[in-house]
């Protein structure tokens, strides 16, 4: 049985490190934690090291903390960090963590986290490294559809957009093979998703499917959860632009779905939403940015062991 | 010092070995690497990166009873440390080692790729943050057959005919 102490001093890296029912011990967790305020973490202090630029994932930590009482420390880009004087990350790491109880990395190279948590002797919590993996925004994403759907076991969940680079989709794919989804890829032959995470599928026995066509996949779905082509991760712009307006969801799109479907995004969204779709009753996507601040207060809560008040 | 006698491999089928009156080098001392994949030799001898002027003897597409072909490479006067030998494993997992002194084989065994390792190989993904931070790339092994390993960092798996060793 898990119990608030799984998650003292943990590491945050990828999802692949938590169980089932530990993903669903830290969903309860949040449902406790969305209305808590207070003093709970007075006095601790998280370290937010973001390398790489991040709206919602920083703010939404950063709220995280303020409202249960801590406060944070950190830099925003990459730029006014001593980084730019050529800091290796893992002396950042070395010296910052002597200044706070938790730190929160962005980096846009992949593996930054492991190797903060190998210099590190506070937790780590990875908030995306590179194209490989953002666990918070995975977290955030499965309270959500169990909030939204009330159920994410048996879900017919379709992914579309640029499922190569997209880290967001990576962890949540990754994730969701514990909760026997059905699950559907949509993207152009470039943006398929990695062959070392449809392998990953594939020794699991996961069924999914993969498509090019939008439309045609849209009427099965229970989700859809829509990506931004990830314009930061293409080395010839040329190929970015040839991809950037590969689907738009629009309302037309949308009549030939299921009435209850609920549309995910992570957020930013460029071309890949039409801004009619925001008034849909399921369009979820602002809602799912909302409920990162109770995700993140229970998993900060969780790490730092100031939980079991609450939950 | 290398002198000439009876081949030491332990493969009598060899055109290219061991018949009773075939006079080819044995070592006095130093490593002998046996039942190397077919055409797996050189690239051996290339990872190694041996001392210059070694003296290195390579048969490349040996016949071999249990493999078909093999290739062997006796090296002189150098014994091969860990590291190296499991250079050599993750190129040819199925390979055979004997160290040579006074021309008696004092140590045979087989080969096995580490189950983890750091060093050896570098990560061939550029996004890798091994690269940037100029550290030594952290491996384990995902399969045995066919060999492929995963970065302890960027979690990419890299199968043995794409390695870049370190």
């Amino acid at each position: 049985m898990v119990t608030a102490r799984d998650f003292l001093g943990r590491d945050v890296l990828t999802v692949g490190e938590f169980r089932r029912d530990e993903l669903l011990f830290l969903l309860d967790a949040a449902d406790k934690f969305e209305r808590v305020t207070g003093t709970l973490l007075a006095g601790r202090v998280v370290a937010t090291l973001f390398f790489e630029p991040s709206t919602r994932t920083r703010l939404s930590f950063e709220s995280a903390v303020g409202r249960l009482g801590g406060s944070c420390i950190g830099f925003a880009e990459a730029g006014i960090s001593s980084m730019a004087k050529g800091e290796t990350v893992a002396d950042t790491v070395r010296v910052v963590q002597g200044y706070c109880d938790l730190l929160l990395l962005r980096h846009p190279k992949e593996g930054t986290a492991r190797l903060a948590a190998e210099f590190a002797d506070i937790p780590v919590v990875n908030c995306g490294d590179g194209a490989h993996q953002h666990p918070t925004q995975t977290f955030v994403d499965l309270y959500t559809i169990r909030r939204e759907c009330g159920r994410i076991d048996g879900l017919k969940i379709v992914f579309a957009g640029d499922l190569r680079y997209g880290r967001a989709v990576h962890s949540l794919v990754h994730v969701l093979t514990q909760f026997k989804a059905h699950v559907t890829l949509v993207a152009p032959d470039f943006l398929r998703l990695p062959q070392e995470q449809l392998r990953a599928l594939d020794e699991m026995g996961v069924e999914y499917r993969e498509m090019e066509d939008l439309e045609a996949a849209v009427p099965e779905a229970d989700v859809l959860y829509m990506t931004r082509v990830q314009q930061e991760r293409f080395t010839d712009p040329h190929e970015y632009l040839k991809f950037r307006d590969a689907y738009t969801l629009d309302l037309k799109i949308l009549r030939r779905a299921k009435p209850e479907i609920v549309i995910l995004h992570p957020l930013p969204r460029v071309t890949e939403i039409a801004t009619e779709v925001d008034n849909h009753p399921h369009a979820a996507y602002f809602r799912q940015a909302h409920y990162g601040v109770a995700v993140r207060k229970a998993l900060i809560a969780l790490l730092l062991g100031h939980a079991e008040k609450v939950l | 010092m290398i002198q000439p006698q009876e081949l030491t491999t332990h493969d009598e089928e060899s055109p290219l070995m061991p018949k009773p009156t075939q006079q080819v080098a044995k070592l006095k001392q130093g490593t002998v690497l046996d039942h190397l994949r077919a055409g797996t030799g050189l690239r051996c001898l290339r990872v190694l990166k041996l001392p210059p002027g070694t003296t290195v003897l390579v048969g490349i597409n040996l016949t071999s009873k249990s493999h078909g072909k093999k290739d062997l490479v006796k090296i002189e006067r150098y014994e091969l440390s860990e590291a190296e030998a499991a250079k050599v494993a993750l190129i040819s997992p199925d390979a055979t080692i004997s160290i040579i002194r006074d021309y008696k084989v004092v140590g045979k065994h087989g080969l096995h790729p580490p189950i983890a390792f750091r060093g050896l190989l570098r990560c061939t993904n550029p996004a890798c943050i091994v690269h940037t931070e100029r550290i030594a790339g952290s491996f384990v092994v995902e399969s045995r057959d066919p060999l492929t390993v995963r970065c302890d960092y960027c979690e990419r798996s890299i199968t043995a005919d794409q390695f870049e060793f370190a």
